[in-house]
């Protein structure tokens, strides 16, 4: 699976942040940055799906490779 | 507790967190989510933010496809609970049987005027999807607008319609965001309101006297007020008549323990449910508060006593008159705050109160920050402020 960002929709909120945090951060900027696209495992999968989730503009996918 | 088949009512954010937790906790049994509107969840959040201030078409609410696997009933309330022999009734006749039951029938719009059941009669409210759609078609035509309610969905209503190009006076009892926010935040945002062109009357005990085309609201001091266009912004109220005769209300309302629970088979989150807070028993009609309570929920049905507790800390953010404000911790704060940074803009802050018991609220106001960072500002902020002067209000 793979994590895809809508980088115009993204507000900033991080709560990705919160939910994946081994996958994903906000930088100093306050700009998402993907630290991990490509997960797979049971676990990641799981972050990645919360992480989707909770963003309130839905500006994250996860889709299948 | 060992369901094997486990029923939602409710298919807002809460219900969908808690399809996806009970999944993500191993719940591998027939489950089944029954929600009244006839879409799958969307953002409500945006529905008066990015929806109703972009002119990018209809789709900043719009949330990825649900992958939890349940059997999901759109357009379907439910109408009855019979807990004793644990089915719930639908409207048009059916029942469904659980094992397990998550309560996220969420709440609806208060009104000045009474049931929207017999039709629009001039008083628009936005909660769904279908209210946001229809206030923007009505804002394209810039007819004058009034909203009821200076909280923050009143706010974000008004700077949408005034950024539509309308004529916009805010009804408000109390100055705007003052009994969500505190004072100081209030202050920041009327002052952007009024720059901004919004038209503030104070006043309390608004009423709507007519109905129809122009209606009219009256105020308790007498100021009679009339506008093309009333958008009532005066709260929400809990879903819970579907419940009456359960034996599951107190008081008329829904009580969750730290775990979710009503009791063993039966939990409730989202906009629905009292849970205990550091605060006493609160509800909190927030979409992280929902998604919180949601995660705890599923897996209080699931683990019970073993589930761990919820331990809540509001994550809330609001966006008006061009002031993104994001904000970690109890509201609403009182008195000035310690001033953590300055941002690029004007108006770009980073602010944090202590509270007496120790714990503390961060706000940002036009400023990007994550919010784990966010988080640990709250609460930890006092060796961050420690060389930090207080900002005079």
């Amino acid at each position: 699976m793979r994590i895809e960002l809508d980088r115009p929709r993204c507000e900033g909120h991080g709560l990705c942040e919160e939910a994946a945090p081994a996958l994903m951060h906000l930088d100093d900027d306050g700009e998402l940055v993907i630290d991990v696209p490509e997960v797979d495992g049971d676990q990641a999968v799981a972050a990645a799906k919360a992480a989707v989730r909770v963003c309130p503009v839905a500006a994250l996918r996860l889709v299948t490779v | 507790m060992t369901a094997r088949r486990i029923v939602v009512v409710g298919n807002g954010i809460a219900g969908l967190t808690a399809c996806d937790s009970l999944r993500a906790a191993g719940f591998d049994g027939e489950l089944t989510v029954v929600g009244a509107e006839r879409h799958s969840p969307y953002s409500r959040p945006a529905l008066s933010k990015a929806l109703l201030h972009g002119g990018d078409g209809l789709a900043a609410h719009e949330l990825p496809a649900p992958t939890h696997g349940a059997d999901e009933w759109l357009g379907v309330s439910a109408t009855r609970l019979d807990a004793g022999a644990r089915r719930v009734m639908l409207d048009g006749g059916g029942s469904l049987p659980y094992d397990g039951l998550v309560i996220a029938s969420g709440s609806r719009a208060r009104r000045l005027g009474g049931s929207a059941e017999a039709g629009y009669d001039g008083e628009l409210t936005l909660r769904t999807l279908e209210d946001a759609v229809r206030l923007k078609e009505l804002v394209a035509g810039r007819p004058s607008v009034m909203v009821v309610g200076g909280g923050p969905l009143g706010m974000e209503v008004a700077s949408g319609c005034l950024h539509s190009g309308c004529d916009v006076t805010l009804v408000t009892d109390g100055e705007p965001l003052v009994r969500q926010l505190g004072s100081h935040l209030s202050g920041i945002f009327t002052a952007a309101a009024r720059t901004s062109g919004l038209r503030i009357v104070n006043g309390s005990k608004a009423r709507l006297i007519r109905s129809g085309t122009t209606p009219q609201v009256a105020l308790a001091d007498g100021t009679v007020l009339e506008a093309d266009l009333l958008v009532s912004a005066v709260g929400d109220e809990p879903n819970v008549e579907w419940l009456e005769g359960s034996g599951l209300l107190t008081d008329g309302v829904l009580r969750v323990d730290s775990r979710g629970r009503v009791r063993p088979d039966i939990v409730a989150a989202g906009d629905v449910a009292f849970f205990p807070t550091q605060r006493g028993l609160s509800r909190v009609p927030l979409w992280t508060s929902a998604i919180d309570q949601a995660k705890a929920a599923a897996v209080g049905l699931l683990l019970g006593d073993e589930a761990p507790p919820l331990e809540f800390q509001p994550y809330f953010w609001t966006e008006a008159f061009g002031l993104s404000l994001k904000s970690v911790g109890f509201t609403p704060v009182e008195g000035t705050p310690h001033f953590l940074e300055q941002g690029a803009g004007a108006a770009s802050a980073l602010l944090r109160w202590e509270h007496a018991d120790g714990s503390g609220t961060a706000a940002a106001i036009n400023y990007r920050i994550p919010i784990p960072k966010l988080r640990r500002l709250a609460n930890t902020g006092s060796q961050v402020a420690r060389a930090a002067e207080p900002v005079t209000a």
